[in-house]
């Protein structure tokens, strides 16, 4: 791993800015049982777009700081976007190549995403 | 300390490999690839069907390793040992071909909490199905070794299914003063055991623990994937049923029915893994070879380092930290480094160690490590530098994360 975006990771994961709940929106959980990741994400979409976006939950860095990064490029996408986008997005965003396990816990935060989305 | 690393050619290809996963499974020593690469280049035919010399000698290969297997593990004959692709099918066995058709509506069924999932699903999923009650021992018990059977074993207990080391905790369970202590409850109680994690760690008798069932996997004890072994013992055999069905199992086949072979071989339908289980067997020569005193007492030198090395390393919690009754097998959380995480910069250190739950969900609820937990796990090719340079990584990825 790149040393520069672990640093990134590392710092993301100890500071996050998206940790919360937003309170009145549509929320989903979802978790990745082989390593125990266990994610809530809450949001208020009003039109079809993402006005507010939070996470709660926990489980290793790469995880907790990939949904946190992607709470932040939610913010203000139309959820037909939203379900569009794929892992290569989220391995860009986070700037690495994932390897096999790995893609599993950074992808868990937009699976998770995606399941709000679709929840009633 | 001696150096087994030479026996295994994994270490000339991959320089400086520290590999500490062998509970997840273990490499494969010169031995056991030279056995598999002499049926294929040798002898390379199917088994119990041609009469031409090359498919005779794959047959008494073949045959020649349940006799081996079977007094490796204590057993009476080669006639209680079934071959099956590993531990998991093992299980899952006992459950179709003996449970199936001895339990019935109402009875029970006693696990452990500690259980690997394919100790613990195969028999909540039977109970569900065929009405029956699963009861549990708890992790308690296991710490105190005070089992309170009296309470969960009653006349209808019918079967108990537990590990002989746990793949998380590293804890040689007292299986003999279990069968003893349930036995005197209910006589007619019959056990499984979970003998994955101690097959090549350490001395195994079927007879002395007084087990009806023994599963375990090869590719854990030095043998090829896809490959495992049940025992049975003679009386339970005869209350078995085939449960999988087709070729090398009938005995005669008609429009409207069919019987079986006689002994293990209705257990074994299809053409089995021939190349594994004759790789197997070199497994256990390999094994016997060095001597299993030898095999425990290596492994339990470099445990004792190992705990005495991570006992000294800040925000460092060891799982067990038992220095006796126990194999090299450590469940570690790093109090800034996140389990996965962990596991995985290691890894960019060429160390390989297991991150996660390790099908052990139940347990780690228990212990309160729901985010899972890091796994270290001896072999015999493990030495006192891997174990320095384990700990110096584990230091390093601490510091980054701090
Ligand atoms: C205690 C225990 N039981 C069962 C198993 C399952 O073994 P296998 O995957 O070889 O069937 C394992 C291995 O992961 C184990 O450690």
């Amino acid at each position: 791993m790149d040393d520069l975006y672990r640093q990134i990771i590392i710092d993301r994961y100890k500071n996050p800015i998206n940790r919360g709940k937003v309170i009145g929106g549509k929320n989903a959980v979802k978790a990745n049982l082989s390593c125990g990741d266990k994610l809530e994400i809450s949001a208020k979409i009003k039109n079809e777009i993402i006005e507010e976006v939070k996470f709660e939950g926990g489980g290793c860095a790469v995880s907790m700081a990939a949904v946190d990064m992607l709470c932040d490029k939610l913010k203000g996408m139309k959820i037909g976007e939203v379900m569009k986008m794929s892992g290569e997005e989220i391995e860009e965003m986070i700037g690495m190549d994932l390897t096999y396990s790995r893609k599993k816990c950074a992808y868990l935060g937009l699976e998770t995403v995606k399941k709000m989305i679709e929840s009633e | 300390m001696k150096d087994y690393k030479k026996y295994f050619p994994i270490f000339e290809k991959e320089k400086g490999l520290v590999y500490l996963d062998s509970a997840a499974t273990s490499l494969k020593p010169k031995v056991v690839l030279d056995k598999l690469m002499e049926y294929y280049t040798e002898y390379s035919a199917n088994i119990h069907r041609g009469l031409y010399p090359m498919s005779e000698r794959a047959s008494e290969e073949y045959e020649k390793v349940r006799g081996k297997v079977a007094s490796f593990i204590g057993a009476k004959s080669p006639e209680e040992i079934v071959f099956t692709s590993g531990t998991t099918a093992a299980i899952n066995l006992v459950a179709r071909a003996w449970a199936e058709n001895n339990l019935k509506e109402g009875d029970e069924i006693l696990v452990s909490e500690m259980e690997h999932h394919s100790n613990f699903v195969v028999w909540q999923q039977l109970a569900k199905r065929k009405k029956l009650s699963l009861r549990i021992l708890s992790l308690e018990d296991f710490w105190q070794e005070k089992f309170g059977l009296d309470k969960l074993v009653n006349k209808r207990t019918k079967l108990m299914a537990v590990a002989q080391i746990s793949n998380v905790l590293g804890k040689i369970n007292p299986i003999e003063k279990m069968v003893a202590e349930a036995k005197k409850i209910n006589p007619e109680i019959r056990v499984l055991v979970d003998g994955a994690q101690s097959v090549g760690h350490v001395e195994v008798d079927v007879q002395k623990m007084g087990c009806d069932f023994f599963a375990f996997s090869g590719h854990k004890m030095y043998g090829p994937t896809g490959v495992g072994a049940l025992y049975v013992c003679e009386d339970r055999m005869k209350e078995m049923e085939p449960a999988d069905f087709g070729g090398g199992m009938i005995g005669e086949v008609g429009i409207v029915d069919s019987s079986w072979a006689e002994g293990v071989e209705k257990f074994e339908a299809g053409t089995p893994p021939i190349a594994q289980v004759i790789g197997m067997g070199a497994a256990v020569d390999f094994l016997m070879g060095i001597g299993m005193k030898n095999v425990e007492e290596h492994e339990s030198k470099l445990l004792e380092y190992l705990l005495e090395k991570l006992g000294e390393l800040e925000d460092v919690l060891v799982v067990n930290e038992e220095r006796h009754n126990r194999i090299g097998v450590v469940a570690m959380v790093s109090r800034v480094v996140p389990s996965h995480d962990l596991g995985y910069e290691l890894g960019e250190k060429g160390i390989c160690v297991r991150s996660g739950l390790h099908c052990a969900q139940p347990l780690h609820n228990k212990i309160g490590e729901k985010y899972g937990t890091t796994r270290i796990s001896l072999g015999v090719y493990n030495s006192i530098e891997d174990i320095n340079k384990l700990v110096e990584g584990i230091k390093k990825i601490q510091k980054d994360y701090k």
